[in-house]
């Protein structure tokens, strides 16, 4: 048990790269892996470092997190001693504000961390997908006699463009932090994950803030490094950001592959499995005599009549005869008709797609309206889309929630 | 519904269950990959917006208290609402277990009366069916019923039943329990409703009997106030009193003629998840006509079969027609051919189980065990290259020592 330390997870990202996945649901909500959220990730590695006190910072879309989050029992957050507390943007005598930063975040909830009276602060993201125990940083800060500590991992070279960069001498101290730096001299980059004593950071939030600061990489580090002791603590195992469509895809097809370090069984990644609104609990899966299924992830309640390859189909899936699904990833209750082809997909949440649909097949033309977000041939479906019979969808196209499709045809490339 | 307690009777031992029984009571049975055979009457009194329920347990209870735990995965936790497991209790002046179901309420009597209801719904914890419980409470209220059992039709005659004669406004007039041959095509369900003071009036009158149970005490003796009511139950309704009927249950639910999702069914999803969730089931192997539950890992051939989670299916492994528990493992090569298997076991390389056209009963058991099903408790370990027999039993952490077990043993 860790009675001194309280754990503040940022998780109001908009997660606009993630487009039409994160437009009704904040990004550590995404649903990933079958049955878990991406928040699952980052709420375990708490719960199994023995945290017993978390807030969790959210801004953007926050209902989906919310009533995942619910009492935080799934995670053992629960009891007198224990909680997770959902901590809002508010109003209040002085301050009315929406968070404008990670750091503004926190320094608008110095309160909550003072009623905890704990020595050290660890604020950490909530969409990284990682197992992490923290109590090893902890240690290493104590150690240190730190003021903050940093998570760095090694990066390539090519990448670190990308991310906040850190130069430490041998004892591990932060000389040189550059955020997203054109010509990155290290390829140490920020997790975002920190440890700080509680008074540096009180003491140096204020501080920023008063100067209009509102960012920890940009704003509040760069302060530290001059007047405080900024330590660099390195991590080796598997992480990733899943903040790009291609991001994500690729860290949902990691789960399928052996080798590739994502272990979500041996990590003890918790999850909430309470479903609101549902009246019975999802049956396990079926599969009939006409399926065949190859290295895929199929969840409770899914039934399988057809072919399923390379694939991760969340609960309540039904994928009908004749069809192939490959390379894909289907959230929950999507049904799939007969006769269908769908490669490189990723499907939302109670998608409805007629008989004899073909989707993801063609060249891969880059979305004409968000070329930087779909081009390497991934085909993005909306929630609640309903796709009529017979018709053909390409890659690297955008299906909008909710809408209605009933042409023939549409081209790689499209966002209808 | 605030005018109806019910009582699930979740006690009785069944010897006929052999070893699937020996540590838990036949209503925390596991059935169809993720539920216990207690959720059925659970979902339905839910369903039924039965606001409070008592569990009668008697034998092995464990199970049952951990997986109803609070009674929040049935919704039956509030200000209002709950439920209680009962079990046997010592008093000042002496203590005793339950004689029978009858007994069983009769001693909870001051649980009863804890409830301002006017009806007592007593339901047993151990059949499969989904019934909305409405129309019959609604029944047994219209015909001022003093007591109304439901009864249902079987297609196979049994002597296993109780049998009941009904007039035409639906009275009951005549009842057996457990007769030579059957009075009728109806059976009872073990489901009852009686008015309160009346339940609780015969109940105290047959406390001294020596018998005290519902279907051989109770029923016949109440009939001649022609008071009591029959309700027809005509949807599907199984029961597993045996191997081979909690065997064909089971497959019933391949055959769909069993819909869990449209029957709403609810179950207790905490349970054996101590330390991380289980992930969704990975198949890379060939399934056919079968139920994978969460967890599962599946590298070999499964067919016509039903896994609960966690249980791992090795390369070139096959199991077939057979029903398998919690985190069983089935390793490389190892062939399975109509068997159950409790939770926890180990079956090893190469090993053979089961074959369909064995003719040999159990040589301890003929009347129990005779169609080809071998049964493996909890905890068994097969080691490598054991050939087992179809119609034997092994019980729960029996050690298995010969590499070729004839068809129709027992190993303890």
């Amino acid at each position: 048990m860790n009675k001194n330390i309280i754990a503040l997870l940022l998780a109001g990202g908009a997660g606009s790269r993630l487009n039409i996945l994160a437009r009704q649901r904040a990004k550590p909500a995404i649903p990933f892996g079958a049955i878990y959220r991406i928040i699952d990730f980052t709420m375990s590695n708490i719960a199994n470092s023995n945290i017993d006190v978390v807030g969790v910072l959210t801004q953007y879309k926050p209902l989906s997190l919310m009533g995942h989050i619910d009492s935080g029992r799934p995670w053992d957050l629960c009891g007198r001693t224990r909680l997770v507390e959902i901590l809002p943007p508010k109003t209040g005598e002085e301050i009315s504000d929406w968070y404008k930063g990670t750091s503004d975040a926190v320094y608008q909830n110095l309160e909550f961390i003072e009623d905890f009276c704990p020595e050290l602060v660890l604020v950490v993201s909530g969409d990284h997908i990682y197992n992490m125990n923290y109590n090893k940083l902890i240690a290493y800060h104590i150690k240190k006699k730190a003021d903050a500590t940093l998570c760095l991992i090694q990066v390539p070279i090519k990448d670190a463009h990308h991310f906040g960069i850190a130069e430490i001498s041998e004892e591990g101290e932060i000389q040189k932090w550059t955020e997203k730096p054109k010509k990155p001299k290290s390829n140490l980059a920020s997790m975002g994950i920190y440890i700080f004593s509680k008074e540096s950071l009180i003491h140096v939030l204020n501080q920023v803030a008063k100067k209009g600061g509102v960012d920890f990489a940009k704003d509040v580090i760069p302060v530290m490094l001059n007047k405080n002791r900024v330590f660099g603590f390195n991590f080796s195992g598997y992480w990733r950001d899943v903040g790009t469509i291609d991001a994500y895809w690729n860290t949902n097809m990691d789960i399928l592959k052996k080798e590739s370090g994502l272990r979500i069984k041996d990590w003890q990644i918790k999850t909430n499995h309470f479903v609101k609104g549902k009246i019975g609990d999802d049956p396990s899966a079926y599969f009939s005599r006409s399926s065949k299924v190859s290295n895929s992830i199929i969840a409770r309640g899914c039934i399988i009549e057809g072919h399923v390859q390379n694939s991760i189909l969340s609960p309540g899936v039904k994928v009908h005869r004749n069809t192939a699904v490959s390379d894909s990833v289907v959230f929950h209750d999507t049904i799939i008709g007969s006769n269908v082809v769908i490669n490189k997909c990723i499907i939302d949440k109670s998608v409805d797609i007629g008989n004899s649909v073909v989707i993801g097949v063609g060249k891969s033309i880059p979305n004409k309206i968000f070329p930087n977000h779909l081009s390497t041939g991934i085909t993005l479906i909306g929630k609640k889309v309903s796709i009529a019979s017979n018709i053909n969808i390409g890659r690297n196209c955008i299906i909008n929630p909710g809408v209605h499709l009933n042409k023939s045809k549409y081209e790689s490339g499209t966002t209808y | 519904m605030n005018e109806v307690l019910a009582l699930v009777l979740a006690g009785g031992r069944v010897d006929e269950l052999l070893c699937l029984t020996e540590k838990r009571a036949k209503s925390a049975l596991p059935v169809f990959g993720i539920y216990r055979i207690i959720d059925f009457v659970l979902s339905n009194l839910m369903h039924a917006g039965i606001n409070n329920v008592g569990v009668l347990s008697q034998y092995r209870p464990h199970s049952l208290v951990r997986h109803i735990g609070t009674g929040e995965h049935w919704d039956f936790i509030g200000r209002k609402r709950g439920i209680r497991i009962l079990p046997p209790y010592r008093g000042l002046k002496g203590s005793d277990w339950y004689k029978g179901t009858a007994d069983a309420v009769y001693q909870n009597i001051s649980y009863i009366e804890e409830f301002n209801t006017d009806h007592i719904l007593i339901a047993s914890g151990d059949h499969i069916y989904r019934m909305d419980y409405k129309p019959f409470i609604k029944y047994h209220i219209e015909k001022r019923a003093d007591a109304t059992i439901c009864f249902t039709k079987l297609k196979t005659k049994s002597t296993r039943f109780g049998y009941g004669i009904i007039d035409k406004i639906g009275r009951l007039t005549g009842y057996l329990e457990k007769p030579t041959s059957p009075l009728s095509d109806w059976v009872s369900m073990t489901l009852y409703i009686f008015k309160k003071k009346f339940l609780i009036d015969i109940l105290k009158k047959n406390a001294g009997a020596s018998s005290r149970e519902f279907g051989r005490d109770i029923i016949p003796n109440i009939i001649s106030d022609r008071k009591t009511f029959a309700f027809k139950f005509k949807k599907y309704w199984a029961y597993a009193r045996t191997i081979d009927s909690y065997y064909n249950t089971n497959m019933d639910f391949l055959t769909r003629k069993i819909n869990l999702s449209a029957w709403q069914i609810r179950t207790n999803l905490f349970e054996r998840c101590v330390h991380g969730d289980r992930m969704s089931a990975s198949i890379n192997g060939a399934v056919s006509n079968s139920v994978i539950s969460k967890g599962c890992i599946i590298e070999g051939k499964v067919k016509n079969s039903i896994l609960s989670p966690g249980v791992k299916v090795g390369c070139g492994a096959e199991v077939v027609d057979s029903i398998i528990f919690h985190d069983t493992k089935i390793e490389l090569n190892a062939k399975l051919n109509k068997v159950i298997c409790d939770k926890d076991s180990r079956i090893g390389k190469n090993v053979v189980i089961g074959n369909p056209g064995e003719k040999n009963p159990s040589a301890e058991f003929s009347n129990l065990l005779s169609s080809g099903i071998t049964v493996l408790g909890r905890k068994t370990t097969v080691p490598n290259n054991t050939v087992i027999g179809a119609n034997t039993v092994i019980y729960p952490s029996a050690r298995i020592t010969n590499q070729e077990i004839k068809p129709g043993s027992t190993i303890r």
